[in-house]
């Protein structure tokens, strides 16, 4: 347009360049103050995190010592046992069953939430800031903390775990929904619009249609999380495989609790692998490759394919000729018969997971009289028995935690993941090695981890750092193999013409490219972690989890109140850090 | 300018001084437009006209910054909620892109087209009553495509999912089309086959029809009446019955006003005098450039 727009003859011309410097009349340099303020931000963030490492006391030496505890550790322990038969199987439906339960309630409330907080779909500025905040919060406020509160509400069972699982993942899902939903095709909406169709059936049927599959697998990917998360449920008293875990760990029958560590283990990767082929089942195509499930599909599906000739996919044909009657009755073509045996089987899943729980209905109608006499226990927050130095330091020491665990993520990482990318690695056999590597690391539970690294070496606050490091790698390492992977090809074949060799194309293409994901993805990290350090200190990893444990436990409710709200304004901070870094290095 | 407005017929459409601005783009500049029941008059104009404002107009889908609207005798800015609605239903409404929802059978996208009818949202196929279902299946197959009832409407070709998108329409039992452009993502001969097809079905069912169009050659072949637009502008009203493309054309230089427009008609007519049956799409692609 603006190229087709005849600018007049400009008839004064600049006037011709005066004799002076190149130097001289080419312009400044500029950077913006908020540029540079997030510079300054981002390197005191970084000066933090090599303090917070140093501080940790992670070192060689104390490394080959924990070595030296896990032995002695194994020659106490003698063999790993596991609950009987009948229990374990039992626990594990349980820790299913309640984890499902809870996502599902999650999956329901975020749709109403996704609706009030998307751009595109709100009634209103002032619901659209109601639903935004809803998801704020509700991704702020751990489930463990949820856990605590609800335990002390409910006969113990399975509600509060239900209800902290589902509350929580209410953030994270109507985020991810909301996003989705203002990324539709608006034309089938507009579509029913002109039709005559009300805002609720434009939504129902122009935009669910669009947005379910997304939905879908965000759904199965936080009950992946939920999963892992649960064990740390139970040792607030949440039931199932966590709560005997926990029991077992605390009786010093390390034995059992290491053998139920490994049934969780191997229930994470299970469950991994269903999710994964579910979604491919309910989505169809190919997984994109998130994880570990993802892989082991994609396997199974070239491995068919294989197999045998390229199928040739029949059109369904229904009678014709005009036998509208006839026409009126679906044919059971395959696609039909998937739909619906994978309907009836989740339908049974759901009604199994219900039944297992054991809910106690009355429960939800009996607590709403408890609340008022719990609340006021829990207001005014005070710090109690402990002075604020001593508080304040034990959060500081999680963010510590998480700062020094980012860090040597982030260093491992980028040299991981660089390696992983198509374009960054020297060769084939290199980039699948380590895309191979990062798959295993991210199989295996960051905060299960953690705890056995705990017990094991008796190492606490360092332990805790080396598993959330050591989950972190796999995490990140991923975002940025493929965020190098996505940069355009452009610039990187441009330099190689010139004649700059790998190293330099790296530095002077792929880096520059991938600098805002990488900033992103470290924040989100940072972010992840903070949570998770959080969480450290329940599992005895030190900092503020542990007196957020003994104060509940300690029934100090106004103490318990007061470290939420640490927790709370630090993880907004850092997440408020994180979108104002996303937004200037865009 | 002949507008043929029965007295014993009033007319559906009586669009008066309609000026629409986004900001300070003027989409339309006192317009006016009156159609007549039965009527299949053709929106002519190069891109950024306001042919697409318009139609939305009719369907209530933009509020005006200033003019009349009337619709089947109600003044469509006035209408909101139910009784809007209430008036969509009578106009089925055929867009560019199809905009077919993909991840559906094509029979629910038929039958969404009903949904104004029905109360409360409605999700798979089951939860429509079976009379409407019949009917679906009745204008499926009047386009031609029941035996692709049940497939993803994703995996039809641009022409079939176009056919769907009408049959839609017609789910609504609707007084009035509109149409925006509905054959300016397919090749000519899929476009030859909807534009037939729209023209049927506006005979059979008696339907008023408002359609925007690029291609001369269409328009001119398809249209009763011809309605040129240009800047926003009504400036070419005229029967479609004897006249030639390059008449049409004439008109379009007349009241060009700068060189680079007056470029793309140059091409457009050259095109127009080298081959008759030129393809739509070349000139097309020369007003974009
Ligand atoms: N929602 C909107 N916001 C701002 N400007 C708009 C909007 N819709 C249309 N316009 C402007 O109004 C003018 C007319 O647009 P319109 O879409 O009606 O043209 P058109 O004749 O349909 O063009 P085309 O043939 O390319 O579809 C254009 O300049 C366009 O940029
Ligand atoms: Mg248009």
């Amino acid at each position: 347009m603006s190229l087709a727009t005849a600018t007049p003859p400009a008839p004064s011309a600049p006037p011709p360049s005066s004799p002076s410097t190149i130097a001289e009349r080419a312009p400044r340099r500029r950077v913006s103050p908020e540029r540079i303020a997030a510079i300054l931000t981002l390197g005191a963030i970084v000066v933090a995190s090599v303090i917070a490492l140093a501080d940790s006391g992670i070192s060689i030496p104390s490394m080959i010592e924990s070595w030296g505890n896990a032995e002695r550790f194994f020659a106490r322990v003698g063999t790993i046992t596991f609950p009987e038969p009948g229990e374990l199987l039992y626990l594990t439906a349980l820790t299913i069953g309640l984890v499902l339960c809870g996502t599902l309630l999650a999956a329901v409330i975020s749709v109403p939430v996704a609706y009030l907080a998307a751009s595109n779909t709100t009634p209103g500025r002032g619901w659209q800031a109601f639903g935004r905040f809803v998801t704020v919060l509700t991704r702020a406020i751990p489930d463990v903390v949820l856990a605590m509160v609800f335990v002390l509400m409910f006969s113990l069972g399975s509600l509060p775990g239900i209800l902290a699982i589902g509350i929580h993942s209410v953030g994270m899902i109507s985020k991810l929904f909301a996003d989705a939903i203002e990324q539709i095709d608006e034309g089938p909406r507009l579509a029913i619009r002109a039709a005559g169709g009300s805002k609720l059936q434009e939504f129902t049927s122009g935009i669910l249609p669009q947005v379910l599959p997304s939905w879908v697998a965000t759904v199965l990917h936080r009950n992946d999380i939920n999963l892992r998360g649960s064990v740390v449920l139970g040792y607030v008293g949440v039931v199932g495989l966590g709560m005997e875990m926990s029991f077992a760990f605390k009786s010093l029958n390390y034995s059992e609790g290491l053998g139920i560590a490994l049934v969780m283990f191997a229930l994470c990767v299970v469950m991994e692998i269903v999710s994964s082929v579910v979604r491919q089942a309910m989505l169809g195509g190919t997984p994109s490759g998130r994880g570990l499930g993802d892989r082991v599909v994609r396997g199974v599906q070239n491995a068919r394919a294989r197999g045998r000739a390229t199928a040739v996919p029949a059109a369904p044909r229904p009678a014709s000729g005009g036998d509208l009657e006839a026409a009126l009755r679906r044919p059971w073509d395959a696609v039909r018969i998937r739909n619906t045996i994978w309907g009836w089987v989740a339908l049974a899943v759901v009604i199994g997971s219900v039944l297992v729980c054991n809910i106690q209905w009355g429960d939800l109608v009996t607590f709403w009289a408890k609340i008022p006499a719990i609340a006021v226990q829990f207001w005014p927050p005070s710090f109690g028995n402990y002075d604020a130095a001593t508080m304040f330091g034990a959060m500081a020491q999680t963010i510590g935690i998480a700062l020094a665990a980012t860090l040597l993520a982030f260093v491992v990482s980028v040299f991981v993941g660089s390696l992983a990318a198509r374009n960054v690695a020297p060769n084939g056999t290199v980039r699948t090695s380590m895309r191979l590597l990062l798959v295993v690391i991210r199989g295996i539970p960051e905060v299960i981890l953690a705890i056995v690294l705990i017990v094991i070496t008796g190492l606490g606050s360092q332990a805790g750092t080396l598993a959330l490091a050591f989950g972190g790698i796999g995490l990140l390492g991923k975002l940025i193999a493929d965020s190098f992977e996505e940069v355009k090809s452009g610039p990187e074949r441009a330099l190689r013409a010139t004649g700059a060799n790998r190293g330099q194309v790296y530095a002077s293409a792929t880096l520059p490219q991938g600098t805002r994901a990488l900033i992103g993805h470290s924040f989100y990290l940072l972010d992840t972690n903070i949570r998770a350090a959080t969480i450290l200190g329940i599992v005895g990893g030190g900092g503020i989890g542990y007196y957020l444990l003994n104060a509940g436990q300690g029934s100090n409710y106004a103490v318990v109140t007061a470290i939420v709200l640490m927790i709370l304004v630090t993880v907004l901070i850092v997440e408020g850090i994180a979108m104002w870094m996303r937004r200037v290095f865009r | 300018m002949s507008t043929p407005v029965g007295n014993e017929d009033p007319a559906v459409i009586d669009v008066t001084g309609l000026t629409k601005e986004f900001g300070r783009t003027v989409a339309l500049q006192g317009a006016s437009l009156t159609v007549a029941r039965g009527e299949i008059v053709v929106l002519l104009g190069l891109s950024g006209s306001g042919k697409s404002t318009l139609l939305r107009h009719l369907d209530g889908l933009e509020t005006p910054t200033s003019g009349s609207v009337r619709v089947l005798g109600q003044e469509v800015p006035r209408l909101s909620g139910r009784r809007l609605r209430a008036l969509r239903s009578r106009m089925g409404f055929v867009f560019q892109q199809f905009d077919l929802v993909p991840s559906l059978t094509v029979l629910e996208n038929v039958l969404t087209g009903a949904l104004s009818e029905l109360r409360g949202p409605r999700i798979g196929l089951w939860s429509y009553p079976r009379r409407l279902k019949l009917a679906a299946l009745g204008h499926l197959d009047r386009v031609g495509l029941l035996d692709r009832a049940y497939q993803r409407a994703d995996t039809l070709s641009g022409g079939q999912q176009q056919r769907v998108a009408i049959a839609r329409a017609l789910m609504q039992n609707p007084e009035i089309l509109l149409a925006d452009e509905p054959v300016a993502s397919l090749d000519p001969e899929s476009s030859e086959q909807v534009m037939s097809l729209i023209r049927e079905i506006a005979m059979d069912e008696g339907l008023t029809v408002v359609c925007s169009l690029h291609q001369v050659d269409l328009a001119l072949s398809w249209g009763d009446r011809i309605v040129g637009l240009r800047h926003g502008e009504v400036v070419l009203d005229t029967p479609a019955e004897g006249l030639s493309k390059a008449e049409v054309m004439e008109i379009y230089g007349r009241v060009a006003t700068s060189t680079t427009e007056l470029e793309a008609i140059e091409v457009e007519l050259a095109d127009a005098a080298t081959d008759a049956a030129s393809e739509p799409r070349l000139a097309d692609g020369a007003l974009r450039s």
